[in-house]
């Protein structure tokens, strides 16, 4: 995530980090103090395994108690994002 | 419990990335009690999935997932899952998966089009199949769900109720993780709710190990014919396409537990058994009156063949055991049905050959392989080796206990085979007769191209890799290989060590079908209940989707109708010696202990002629000397992966050579029991048939158990099938009073010999043929060169190595020659000398079939070509064959006649006399394919040419380019006189070698003509190195090889240091270092015109000149684009 937005890109749709409570089972709980309500989908996307950034990331879409339906996803425990959580606009 | 339901393996070409087998044993590994296959739209691993599966305790459960289309609605196609509930079932399938494939080969020549079923089809013809209703993207109802057509999905699906009901539909939810899973799931839900359907789980598994998972990305691309980063929307996104546990699987699908039960359930009632309810049987199996046919003929035949012959008696025996068996076992019918098709050849056979033909002579075809040991097979003329007289084991082709079909094999000349193919077709009909497929898969060089291009990596890199790679490398060396080509920092990106991982992962996976050289299965039932039928490449022929394998595994009769190179060319050859010679040839009558032909094989001079031509056969020969037919049966037998792996080679060779030189030698054998068995072959196991009947004498097998070890032995996926066989052989034989370390030391004798080997009768059938073809070597020379020319490709050797030997031994070769050549090569009658061998018009490259036939035609009709305006207007050949024709010399004559240079004044020349051609219309010509037609080029005019400018002649370099360039094959100097001079290095010419001391240093250069790696070998690498004098053999060890792969395996020219070894009359090189042949200055980048200057524009006096300017430099690279490619021989496995 460290990548630039390119320019063709609108930076609206680049991810942003989020600070994001997990339960034992690495889904979400609460997205700042905001807890989740509900978690609608979840999914995985693994990909660009043959370039020097592979892209691994577990995605959810979650229902926020203050009514919010957003996207957030979750970077693998390596370097350099470290299992850093990001929220995306779907 | 959760049972897998839907699975693709490789079968699923461009998508599945692990063999049946790789998925079975992973099943069994997890516990799965039954899975499915359900591969795209064929059943091509199916039989290969039941058999993996059984001995794993696994139920296998077969289907498939069709790709349908209903036009009525909307043209997008969309995805079903059949399962096979019963024999009725499978037949419906097979049936429907024929339909799909009907129209996919609308034009021969192309890539097929992708198989597709309409939904009508389907819903008609669903008797025993369950329907699953598709995956998560492409299924019929979540496919249109993910494409916002929620009523679609619900139309489709109340047609889908109406055909196949409650009790056969299921509603398949699928949770791949992708974005929708959960939403589309609930609608599947909802949906199946309503229509009263179940709902089941299933993964879409895509490969048997998450490892895997790349691969499977990858093929997506290459079968979509583009990138990775291309085709993200084509591909699944993630690793989650895999094999997992039950257990894991039903907590994917925590949130509905009644799917996970059942996939359980309707796994039970799935009980189908591909491996004992096809209900095959083969035409005249039913026949009440075969037995007594069978019996009638074989006993009338028997009267006569065997007249008067002391080996009568013995005759009548076999003969009268072999019915026994025969009746026994119900397969009178089977040899009756190979005698019809043998009548049916015959008819073929004088149709091609025509009634006053000398090949009339001949048998339409020869039996080869194992049935050539059968008095019946002998008498009804699907053998012409008298079995009796050769003393050939029976047991390993027909015995008590045969569980398979046994087999035979007719090689048959290449142009009757190609006319009886689509007659058998005819006589059995389509639908009961097609041809096995065969399963082309990935090796290195094909798994490098498409998976390089998959990758984005650049094309001209990819082949550069693809050229120096091993075709059977895998692993390591691979990566070494991609290292040399492209440069070891490179090769450390991540996408070109992505490619080695993967090329490494897909070695051994089928890639497409394609059809078996000669395997044809004949059914009474209609082929298309048993076994899905599709159109082959080949216009006219249709395949099962099932190899020879599986085909063996279903017990399908098949009969092999093989197209054998040598049986053409020896046929050509008897034609050659009667039109030239007028001497009508019986090659079954020709004397069998001929001095001269036993000379050359002991000389080793059988370059060209039937397997004793190899290189290691050639090295062979001195040693062992052979003397007979016999000899020459062992030594076709001897050069083989089973006996060399089986460590025969050198005890059969020391033997021989004991007792040439003591006749007392007392041959030493392992066991008693063993001497009346491998006495033929002096106490070693050379032939496929020793090893039953060792098994048999040693460790007291059954002939039906001898004859499991030795299928096991054959088959790729029976390693432990083979290790039961190792244990019951050794407590078999120690049960006879044998020892256990001697029963160890002999099964390792036969496991080795699992590798390859040939039955005696097979080695028998192609012994004689090789003796025969080498006679015809002996004394008709000229002819069989010429027919080895026209039969081409064929053999160890190119045309271009034939041509220098034959040569090296007094045979004139002549060129192209537009007023002498035939459309093919010819022999020439000389008076007063050997006839000469003569190049054919169609020999030159590029030249038309038809244009080739319309100039020889002209000149036999209208008389020889006076010059080259005459023959541009009467020939009827385009511009470009003209040029083509003038580039190979074919011109030349008309050029001396009028005392000019030849070649590029014949090019300026044909430029006028020629002008510019006026295309043809488009025509179809033969195979279907689209030309246009010369007959449709309007002829120049016959005009007085303008003087010549002064055009330099072509120099020797630029004639040996054009030569190759446009026959492959030079003529008069060999490159290696040119190049010679230029090499500032002492060489040895090959001619001098037998005159070098033993052990001596030398340095050889040559043209490299054959590169082979055995897998037997070691790691050693053979080349064949011919120079202007001769040929010599390299070795090159490991270590050198390793320093100098990159020249052994790509140099069109070699420098090879080393040490002279000479040992029983065999002489090699042992490499010390082996270097690409080139001169510092080949290296210069050379500007070519397409039109070489002339000397007037360079500003000279003289052609002399120009040439001067040349001769300081070898244009090694232009040579090496055109010189003949070696012929390289890999490793198997």
């Amino acid at each position: 995530m460290a990548e630039s937005p390119s320019g063709s890109r609108p930076e609206v749709y680049w991810p942003k980090p989020v600070a994001v409570s997990a339960d034992a089972a690495g889904a979400p709980v609460a997205v700042g103090d905001v807890a989740v309500e509900a978690v609608r989908e979840e999914w995985l996307v693994e990909d660009r395994w043959w370039t020097p950034r592979p892209l691994q990331r577990r995605y959810f879409e979650i229902v926020l108690a203050d009514g919010r339906d957003i996207v957030v996803f979750r970077e693998p425990a390596e370097p350099p994002e470290a299992g850093r959580w990001f929220e995306q606009r779907a | 419990m959760y049972v897998e339901l839907h699975v693709h393996s490789s079968y699923s070409f461009g998508d599945g990335a692990s063999l049946p087998e790789e998925l079975a044993i992973r099943a069994a590994e997890y516990g799965y009690p039954a899975f499915a296959l359900t591969d795209h739209d064929n059943v091509c691993g199916a039989m290969e999935f039941a058999q993996a599966c059984a001995p794993l305790g696994i139920r296998p459960i077969v289907g498939a997932e069709l790709t349908l289309v209903d036009p009525e609605a909307r043209p997008e196609r969309f995805h079903l899952t059949l399962l096979v509930e019963n024999a009725d079932g499978w037949a419906n399938l097979c049936r429907l998966l024929t339909e799909a494939h009907a129209d996919t080969r609308p034009h021969p020549e192309r890539d097929p089009l992708p198989p597709v079923l309409a939904l009508a089809s389907l819903l008609e013809r669903n008797e025993g199949l369950v329907c699953l209703s598709g995956c998560a993207r492409h299924g019929a109802l979540a496919g249109a769900w993910e494409r916002g057509e929620p009523r679609r999905a619900e139309l489709v699906a109340r047609r889908l109720v109406a055909a196949f009901g409650p009790e056969r539909l299921r509603i398949e939810l699928q949770r791949p993780y992708w974005r929708r899973d959960r939403a589309r799931n609930r609608w599947l839900a909802a949906l199946a709710e309503r229509f009263g359907v179940t709902c089941v789980a299933t993964g879409n598994v895509h490969a048997h190990d998450p490892s895997r998972a790349p691969l499977a990305d990858a093929l997506v691309a290459v079968r979509n014919g583009t990138t990775l980063e291309e085709s993200e929307a084509l591909r699944r996104g993630n690793a989650n396409c895999v094999l997992a546990p039950p257990a894991e699987m039903a907590a994917r699908f925590a949130e509905c537990p009644e799917a996970v039960a059942e996939s359980a359930r309707l796994a039970e009632r799935l009980q189908f058994d591909l491996t004992s309810e096809l209900g095959y049987r083969y035409p005249g199996s039913e026949d009440p009156d075969a037995d007594a046919t069978l019996a009638e003929i074989c006993r009338g035949r028997l009267e006569l063949r065997y007249a008067g012959m002391p080996e009568r008696p013995e005759a009548e025996r076999r003969l009268e055991e072999e019915l026994r068996v025969i009746r026994g076992l119900g397969l009178s019918g089977f040899f009756l049905l190979h005698f019809d098709l043998l009548e049916l050849a015959r008819d073929v056979a004088a149709e091609v050959r025509g009634p006053d033909s000398a090949r009339a002579l001949l048998p339409p075809g020869r039996g080869r392989g194992s049935s050539v040991s059968s008095v019946v097979c002998y008498l009804t003329g699907l053998s012409h080796v008298d079995p009796v007289r050769a003393g050939l084991f029976l047991g390993r082709f027909l015995n008590d206990e045969i569980t398979e079909m046994p087999d035979i094999d007719l090689d048959f000349p290449r142009d009757i085979r190609e006319r009886l193919i689509p007659r058998v077709h005819e006589r059995y009909g389509r639908d009961r007769a097609a041809l096995v497929s065969a399963f082309a898969c990935y090796r290195s060089r094909g798994a490098v191209r498409d998976l390089g291009k998959a990758l984005g990596l650049p094309p001209a890199e990819i082949e550069r890799v693809a050229g120096i790679a091993d075709v059977y490398a895998r692993g390591d060396e691979l990566e070494r290989d991609i290292a040399e080509a492209i440069g070891p920092g490179r090769a450390q990106s991540p996408r070109w060590r992505w490619l080695a991982r993967l090329a490494r992962e897909a070695w051994g996976l089928p890639r497409h079908v394609s059809q078996h050289p000669g395997g044809m299965v004949l059914s009474t039932r209609p082929l298309v209940d048993i076994c899905p039928v599709q159109p082959a490449a080949m216009e006219g022929r249709q395949i099962v989707q099932w190899d020879k394998d599986s085909c063996a595994d279903a017990g399908f009769l098949k009969i092999d109708l093989l197209g054998l190179g040598m049986l053409s060319a020896v046929e050509r050859c008897v034609e050659s010696i009667a039109k030239a010679r007028d001497e009508r040839i019986d090659l079954s009558r020709i004397p069998l202990d001929d001095t001269e032909t036993f000379e050359a094989i002991r000389a080793a001079e059988t370059t060209g002629v039937f397997q004793i031509e190899s290189r290691a056969q050639m090295q062979m020969l001195p040693r062992s000397l052979p003397e007979t037919l016999d000899d020459v049966v062992v030594q076709v037998a001897l050069v083989r992966p089973g006996p060399i792996q089986g460590g025969a080679v050198h005890p059969y060779l020391a033997r021989r050579k004991q007792l040439r030189e003591d006749p007392e030698f007392e041959i030493p054998y392992e066991h008693p029991s063993l001497e009346p068995i491998l006495s033929d072959t002096l106490g070693a196991i050379v032939f496929q048939d020793q090893v039953i009947q060792v098994a048999m004498a040693l460790a007291g097998f059954t002939a039906g158990e001898a004859e499991g070890l030795r299928r096991a032995m054959s088959r790729k996926r029976s390693e432990a099938a083979l290790d039961a066989y190792g244990k019951r052989f050794v407590a078999g034989a120690v049960e006879r009073g044998v020892e256990r370390e001697l029963a160890e030391h002999v099964f390792e004798q036969v496991r080795g010999f699992s590798g390859f080997g040939f039955p005696k009768s097979h080695a028998a059938a192609f012994g004689l043929l090789a003796y025969q073809s080498t006679w015809l070597r002996v004394h008709y020379g000229p002819e069989l060169l010429c027919a080895l020319f026209n039969e081409q490709p064929m053999g160890f050797y190119p045309p271009d190595s034939l041509a220098h030997e034959a040569q090296r031994r007094g045979i004139d070769v002549c060129p192209a020659d537009v007023n002498r050549s035939g459309v093919e090569c010819t022999v020439e009658l000389r008076p007063g000398a050997e006839p000469a061998v003569r190049l054919g018009i169609g020999y030159v490259k590029g030249i038309a079939a038809e244009e080739a036939r319309a100039l020889v035609e002209e000149r036999q009709s209208g008389g020889r070509y006076r010059d080259l305006a005459d023959l541009a207007s009467r020939s009827g050949v385009g511009r470009d064959g003209l040029e083509r024709l003038a580039w190979a010399g074919a011109c030349e004559p008309l050029g001396i006649e009028h005392g000019r240079a030849p070649r590029r004044e014949e090019l300026w020349r044909l430029g006028i006399a020629r002008g510019s051609d006026r295309r043809g219309t488009v025509v179809r010509g033969e195979g279907g394919r689209r030309r246009r037609g010369p007959e449709h080029v309007q002829l120049a005019l016959p005009l007085p040419l303008p003087a010549l400018p002064d055009l330099r002649p072509l120099d020797p370099w630029e004639r040996i380019v054009a030569d190759y360039a446009s026959t492959g094959v030079t003529l008069s100097e060999h490159p290696m006189e040119l190049v010679r001079p230029r090499i500032d290095r002492e060489l040895v010419l090959t001619r001098e070698l037998p005159m070098t001391r033993d052990g001596s240093r030398v340095a050889v250069a040559g043209l490299v003509v054959a590169r082979q790696r055995p897998a037997t070998a070691n790691g050693v690498v053979f080349m064949l190195l011919e120079d202007e004098g001769g040929v010599v053999n390299v070795i090159v060890p490991p270590s050198v090889y390793e320093r100098c792969r990159l020249a052994v395996r790509t140099a069109p020219f070699a420098l090879v240091e080393g040490t002279l070894e000479r040992r029983e009359g065999v002489t090699n090189l042992l490499a010390s270092a082996v270097e690409r042949l080139e001169t510092p200055s080949a290296t210069e980048a050379e500007v070519r015109h397409i039109e070489p200057p002339t000397n007037r524009e360079l500003g000279r006096d003289t052609g002399d000149a120009y040439a001067a300017e040349r001769a300081g430099r070898v244009p090694e690279g232009e040579l090496a684009a055109v010189a003949p490619r070696a012929h390289s021989f890999g490793r198997r496995g």
